[in-house]
């Protein structure tokens, strides 16, 4: 290649269609993808305000670095079957949200539908408690609480944990306002509207058929799923 | 001085030492961090209560120190090296190059502090805050103001491999990385389309910066080592244009099953397939660096290894029925330190130990220390992958069945994890070895009683 | 090259200048000279290989774009299809869903129910009886005792679930045809699905009715 501005030319364009296929691409067709409206109500809904400042929590202490908020769909891994989400995610489900965190590895479970986990979704008590003491391989977020002096009453928000370390007579903990947020925020992950371009498309020949016999496992498996659930955090 | 350094080495010493300097603190750092994330992934307890080390912001710490440092630092420095040498003058606007460095570094580490304290973006490979990017942007411009004159000011016109290479690395990465910052930083994109501006900036890291770096050096190196022209020559410039078209497009290959339109992924397995060619080109072209000797040349056929079978496993990872398995696995992991380390770091230290010599006008101090460094990069290299490849498919399987609880998954990634710890604190001590080499070749000021460089003999033609 | 000393490895020696590796370089790609017409594999082979390359990237291509639709998330469907093509909704699946959000707090997972105050609906004769009738109590509730399986149950009265004057849930007539099917379906109920038709039907015949009796429910079909 002797001519400098052919090269500089090629290298611009090169950078310059992959932007404009990819990027400008999937930004024309995605970036104005409007809510869905069905009969009872419009999805995805918005974040109240603590749970919207929970997802700025989520993102700084680097969840996704070991949570997903991405559900595969029913042929593609077990996520579905593990209880994560009735459907698979699809754009729709991000639009209201600052920064998606989709996350990239599963070193916990995924975190997209934990509102509306069945039967149990877990409650604020047990987040606490999860942040608090950690579980497996997730550890424990002592530097989210403070342990002081009770003044007065005991304070709404306090949490008995249970295990090793008792809290010394007089003294209370307390989640501070980050825990807060973020409980609240996880308490608010929640797809359990159904959008038109997430229902699963059947392979050719079995419809209706293979839809009946596909509903027949979630329940036994649902049911399994349930089982440890009083055992501290539920596993899957 | 003799025919081999001139003066193009000596008066470009300056602002060349820094970079690689600067560069390999920042890879002892990064080691260090990658360690202390690989213990916490074994032990979560271990610095729990240090909120500024929560796992969360520990491998993003590890990752930034080791690619906007290392790799940066290192890659620039051999890049400008190149193109000076390439172009037959000194290096031009040095004073550019040693402040350009100094804003870099000091980026770099409010970086760190950034994500320490809780700016962690979640973009992998993109662990940068937004505000710490036009100061970037403004150093690297700086740093590559000078390869940019030197190759416009070029004796030749015609153009060699590592000057298409180099030239690429420099001009392109301030492009994708404003682009990036604009669109997910100071006017995010809505949405999922955020992932897919990630996704396509990691892979233009990815094919339009670091492989690129690296190619200049391996293409400088081995022909000069090895006395002979590089083999399949004449089909160069289409590996290279391959890899700057096809590259980028391969963004979606992180959203395999994701919540993103079909297209994407799909566009992003084609185009990973069609890279293909470009391997096959590099593979031709530097086939010789495998029988080679030399220190320099070991590390870039390791080098190059890891960047072809990269490719390969880059490649299938992409497809339906592997990637159900390998995804949102430690694979992912696998796959990007066999390409980060075990291609472009090793690359970048065969070139270390090439150019070093020459830009000090000195040989190294220690030969034991080099075939430490060699022997326990590679078998560090060759253990971090296997381990999370293993960790990984072992955690897909997992994953895969719905009847495993993470508590086993984790029980049964364990063993590995503690292998990929003990790989990572192989690395650090080779990477120890290295910085206490460079730094006493730095500081002995006696001649060195190897052979004085030999002078070069004009190069042989090779068949094909 | 055979004679030479093995390498330092503190200082690899270069073998050639820079200049002559770009001058021997530039050789490489003027014209060269036609080495007596020798026959050279490499172009040959790399041709097939990039034409193979080419091809398994088109039809890849083709097949699993899924026509480049923003809202074409499966990349199996098929090409010739329609272009954003979901399918029927899965009425087993919703019904669980709604029975699941709502339904199981009364009538529990296990479809028993509770002595005395909600009826059982596993094995019950009004599930697997005429489905005139439970569309109509999902429709507009019911009211009043109920006898199933020979015991009675009345100590709560059922919700009206339709999209009727009084309604708290305004459920369409897909979801209220969904949760039936499930309910008919499940712990070994053997009832035939319920269409969304057949709901409609009732739900036009009807309109905003009150609360259903037992007696009126009897009276039906």
């Amino acid at each position: 290649m002797k001519h400098g501005f052919y090269f500089l030319l090629g290298l611009v364009g090169a950078l310059g269609l992959s932007w404009a296929g990819i990027v400008m691409g999937s930004n024309t067709q995605l970036a104005s993808l409007p809510p869905y409206a069905d009969d009872t109500d419009t999805s995805p809904p918005w974040f109240p305000g603590e749970a919207a400042r929970g997802e700025y929590v989520y993102k700084d202490l680097g969840c996704s670095a070991c949570h997903t908020q991405q559900v595969r769909r029913p042929d593609f891994g077990s996520d579905v079957a593990r209880g994560w989400g009735d459907r698979q995610s699809v754009a729709r489900d991000y639009i209201y949200q600052p920064f998606p965190q989709l996350g990239n590895n599963r070193v916990g479970p995924d975190l997209t539908n934990l509102a509306g986990r069945r039967p149990n979704p877990p409650d604020e008590e047990d987040l606490m408690k999860l942040l608090y003491e950690g579980h497996g391989g997730m550890p424990a977020y002592k530097f989210l609480f403070e342990q002081r002096k009770i003044i007065g009453q005991v304070s709404d928000h306090a949490i008995k944990p249970s295990g090793a370390a008792p809290i010394p007579a007089g003294y209370e903990l307390v989640p501070s306002r980050r825990a807060q947020m973020l409980v609240a925020y996880l308490r608010n992950l929640n797809t359990t509207s159904d959008y038109p371009e997430s229902r699963p498309i059947p392979a050719a020949g079995a419809e209706s058929a293979g839809s009946a016999t596909k509903a027949k496992p979630a329940p036994a498996k649902a049911a399994s799923g349930a089982a440890p659930a009083p055992a501290k955090k539920a596993t899957p | 001085m003799n025919a081999e350094v001139t003066a193009i080495d000596s008066l470009s010493r300056r602002p060349l030492l820094l970079l690689l300097a600067s560069g390999l603190a920042w890879l002892l750092l990064g080691g260090l961090l990658a360690l202390i994330a690989a213990a916490q992934l074994i032990q979560p307890a271990f610095l729990a209560d240090c909120s500024f080390l929560t796992y969360g912001r520990t491998t993003a710490l590890a990752e930034t120190a080791f690619v906007y440092g290392w790799l940066a630092n290192a890659g620039l420095a051999l890049g400008l090296w190149i193109l000076a040498r390439l172009g037959g003058e000194a290096l031009r606007a040095q004073n550019w190059i040693v402040v350009g460095t100094l804003f870099w570094n000091a980026g770099i580490t409010i970086a760190l502090i950034g994500l320490a304290t809780g700016d962690v973006t979640g973009f992998s490979l993109l662990n940068l805050p937004g505000y710490v990017q036009p100061l970037l942007l403004v150093a690297y411009g700086a740093i590559a103001v000078s390869g940019i004159l030197a190759w416009g000011g070029r004796r030749r016109s015609m153009m060699y491999a590592s000057q298409w290479y180099a030239v690429a690395a420099l001009i392109l990465f301030p492009w994708f990385l404003s682009v990036a910052g604009v669109m997910l930083f100071w006017s995010p994109a809505r949405g999922v389309v955020q992932a897919v501006v990630a996704g396509w900036y990691s892979q233009c890291v990815w094919t339009l910066w670091l492989a690129p770096a690296a190619l200049a050096v391996a293409y400088y190196v081995v022909p000069k080592v090895t006395g002979r022209t590089l083999r399949s020559y004449s089909f160069a410039a289409l590996g290279f244009w391959t890899l700057l078209f096809m590259g980028p497009w391969t963004g979606g290959r992180h959203l395999i099953g994701g919540p993103v339109p079909a297209w994407i992924p799909t566009i992003a397995v084609v185009t990973g397939a069609l890279l293909f060619f470009h391997y096959i080109i590099v593979a031709l072209n530097l086939r010789d660096t495998f029988a080679a000797p030399g220190v320099s040349l070991r590390f870039i056929a390791f080098g190059l290894a890891a960047y072809l079978l990269g490719g390969v496993t880059d490649a299938l990872t992409s497809f339906h029925g592997l990637s159900m398995v390998t995804r949102f696995t430690y694979v992912e992991n696998a796959e990007q330190q066999l390409a980060l380390y075990g291609a472009i770091s090793m690359i970048f230290f065969g070139g270390l130990y090439y150019a070093v010599p020459r830009i000090t006008g000195r040989a190294w101090a220690f030969g034991g220390l080099i075939t430490g460094h060699l022997g326990f990069s590679a078998l560090g290299v060759v253990g971090l992958v296997l381990a999370l490849a293993v960790a990984g498919l072992v955690q897909g399987g997992g994953l895969l069945s719905t009847e495993v609880s993470f508590a086993e998954i984790g029980e049964l990634t364990q063993p590995w994890l503690v292998a990929v710890l003990f790989a990572q604190i192989i690395l650090l001590f080779g990477n120890i070895l290295l910085s206490v080499n460079f730094l006493a070749t730095l500081a002995l000021s006696q001649k060195a009683e190897v052979a004085q460089f030999r002078a070069p003999v004009a190069m042989e033609v090779s068949a094909s | 090259m055979s004679t030479e000393p093995p390498s330092d490895p503190r200082l690899d020696q270069a073998a050639s200048s820079d200049d002559s590796l770009l001058s021997s370089h530039e050789k490489l790609l003027g014209r060269q000279p036609d080495e007596k017409a020798k026959y050279r594999l490499t172009p040959i082979a790399l041709l097939f290989a990039f034409s193979g390359l080419i091809l398994f990237a088109g039809t890849y291509l083709n097949r699993y774009a899924g026509h480049y639709d923003s809202l074409i998330y499966n990349e199996n469907a098929s090409p010739g299809g329609a272009t954003a093509a979901p399918m029927a909704v899965d009425m087993v699946a919703l019904g669980k869903k709604q029975f699941q959000s709502v339904c199981i707090t009364c009538h529990q997972a296990t479809g028993l129910g509770q002595a005395g105050i909600y009826p059982p609906l596993a094995g019950s004769e009004w599930v697997n009886g005429p489905e005139e009738r439970i569309i109509r109590i999902v429709l507009d509730g019911l009211k009043g005792t109920v006898h199933v399986a020979g015991k009675e149950y009345g100590a709560a009265a059922m919700p009206v679930f339709g999209q009727v004057a009084g309604s708290g849930y305004n459920w369409s007539d897909e979801k209220i045809a969904a949760v039936l099917t499930y309910v008919r379906q499940e712990w070994g109920n053997k009832g035939a699905p319920v269409t969304t038709e057949a709901v409609t039907k009732i739900h036009q015949a009807t309109g905003d009715h009150k609360e259903w009796s037992e007696a009126e429910l009897a009276a039906i079909k």
